[in-house]
């Protein structure tokens, strides 16, 4: 009777994870240049604390290139300079002018001024 | 010196910034379930006839009848706003105490360069443009006389502007005579019912008593106030506040229930609210409380109420244990046959979670490692409140939940709840 030996059994490393590939080849030459990516959020509000949202309904500003549906954002803390748009209130209600110099007339009361009009292109 | 900012009629201004419409109308804010009004500007105020605290139901005609405009509460805006003055506090000094909702104490020590008057102003004035949101500011050395500045500035509107200096020994004992004992931060109505009953009655005559006399009396918590009025500070300014010791919320149903499947729901949705609470403070919970009552006030009803206290085998912030622990705290003190008004739950013995402990049966839990109430909360945070909830929840929220009725838009919180602004040919 003949005797085969079966072999030694290892057990499988463990420590052995997949998914995982170590670094051999070059360094990747961006590395030096990574930069976080863009966010708009820090592009388009430069001050969060006075900044507000209006959504337009209607298509009565488009003289102004607001049109139905846009998000303008309002920055309380900017002060108006000759042509800006502005959010102002009369007799109660929301208005958008354009400021026309270096104070408002008195029957408006200044609540914003318009610094992005965000338009939805599809 | 250490300056008191506060918001005037808070809930109010916030709806109006909003609503020019209403800019110098009459406005009150109701409670949650619109059960009766917690907020009213001071045109609201100045109509006879409609007290605060007052059940909706008894006075709703008198606000139709007065054309005052009510809003349901509106908490989240009121957050989002009370954040952004926080901040603007923050850029015009580093320490800040986060008071209240609508209340911060600001040192303001480090400011020499300009008149505390002006300093006052800035800030003023700067909230206003930022936020459209009206404050007062009270500006003294120490915290008691800068909330007595603080009043000032709201009484004397036409002399102060809003603004009121403590600085200098004349007005000190100015303000102390003005002062009516009872108004004076931290004396309560016992404390300053007991004082006049023996002559004291302004600020003033208090700080004339003898030390001694106060602390005896009145204990070390009257003799720093005492301290305080006569300018040395004696109470701690708090820039982290403290660490929850109890959580909890108890809410009113829209309606009567004697379902033990919807109270469970409307207690699951509690439990969901409280454990977030508690996760973004880092800490565990090792008691649960939840009670459970009928209404109170209705005479037809048949009266019950209960509660029951739950020990933790290891305190936790889990959503999914609390929520199964209260079922089955719910369980045991539900009775059949009762028209049920109230849930509540309440969070108590609050550790940090590095302090928790495991016990002899249960390895320590690794809390920095809870990834699936980590990506919950993430998640929710994203998409709105409830976008994920555990299933004990349940979806029939309609059915018991408060009733919101006049609530206004969240304007800067839902980007589909925007400030609308409908445009007409000029």
């Amino acid at each position: 009777m003949e005797i085969f030996s079966s072999g030694k059994l290892s057990k499988i490393n463990n420590n052995h994870v997949s998914g995982i590939s170590k670094q051999t080849g070059f360094p990747s030459p961006a590395a030096h240049y990574a930069e976080p990516s863009i966010d708009l959020h820090d592009e388009l509000i430069a001050n969060r604390d006075a900044t507000f949202y209006v959504r337009i309904d209607g298509d009565e500003l488009s003289n102004y290139n607001i049109l139905d549906k846009d998000v303008l954002l309002i920055d309380r803390s900017l002060t108006p300079k000759k042509n800006d748009l502005v959010l102002v209130v009369l007799d109660g209600e929301f208005k958008v002018i354009r400021f026309s110099g270096a104070s408002l007339e008195t029957e408006f009361i200044l609540w914003g001024l318009i610094s992005y009009i965000i338009h939805y292109a599809r | 010196m250490i300056a008191l900012v506060d918001c005037n009629s808070f809930y109010v201004t916030c709806e109006q910034v909003f609503r020019p419409d209403l800019w110098g109308k009459p406005v009150v804010v109701l409670s949650n379930n619109d059960g009766c009004v917690i907020a009213a500007n001071k045109e609201a105020k100045a109509l006879s006839g409609i007290p605060m605290f007052e059940p909706v139901f008894k006075i709703k005609k008198q606000l139709i009848e007065n054309k005052v405009t009510f809003f349901s509460s509106n908490y989240t805006l009121y957050g989002e706003m009370s954040q952004r003055v926080m901040n603007i506090l923050s850029s015009f000094s580093p320490e800040v105490e986060i008071y209240s909702i609508d209340e911060a104490f600001v040192d303001v020590s480090g400011m020499k360069h300009f008149s505390m008057n002006y300093y006052g102003h800035q800030i003023k004035d700067t909230i206003f443009k930022y936020t459209g949101l009206p404050v007062g500011v009270g500006i003294a050395p120490t915290k008691v006389l800068a909330k007595l500045a603080n009043k000032i500035s709201k009484k004397r509107v036409s002399e102060n502007k809003g603004v009121f200096v403590i600085d200098s020994e004349e007005k000190r004992i100015e303000a102390l005579k003005w002062a009516d004992i009872s108004t004076v931060w931290g004396i309560g109505s016992k404390h300053s019912k007991r004082l006049k009953g023996i002559g004291i009655l302004t600020a003033y005559e208090f700080t004339q008593l003898p030390g001694e006399w106060v602390r005896k009396n009145m204990t070390v918590v009257g003799l720093r106030i005492w301290n305080e009025l006569q300018g040395k500070s004696s109470i701690e300014f708090k820039t982290m506040p403290a660490p929850k010791k109890r959580i909890g919320t108890a809410k009113s149903f829209g309606k009567k229930i004697e379902d033990l499947g919807m109270i469970q729901e409307a207690c699951s949705s509690y439990i969901s609210e409280v454990s977030e609470v508690l996760r973004s403070q880092k800490s565990c919970a090792t008691y649960l409380q939840v009670f459970l009552h009928t209404n109170y006030f209705s005479d037809r009803d048949k009266q019950y109420s209960n509660s029951v206290t739950v020990t933790l085998s290891i305190p936790t912030s889990d959503t999914f244990v609390l929520i199964s622990e209260a079922k089955k705290a719910l369980n045991s003190i539900y009775r059949p046959g009762y028209r049920f008004k109230k849930v509540g739950v309440c969070l108590s013995g609050i550790i940090p979670n590095n302090y928790v402990q495991g016990n002899l049966f249960t390895p320590t839990p690794r809390w920095e490692k809870n990834e699936l109430m980590h990506v919950f909360d993430k998640i929710n945070r994203k998409y709105g409140k409830s976008t994920l909830f555990s299933g004990l929840v349940g979806t029939r929220v309609k059915e018991w939940e408060l009733v919101k009725e006049d609530r206004s838009p969240r304007y800067t919180t839902q980007w589909k709840e925007l400030l609308k602004l409908k445009t007409t040919k000029h």
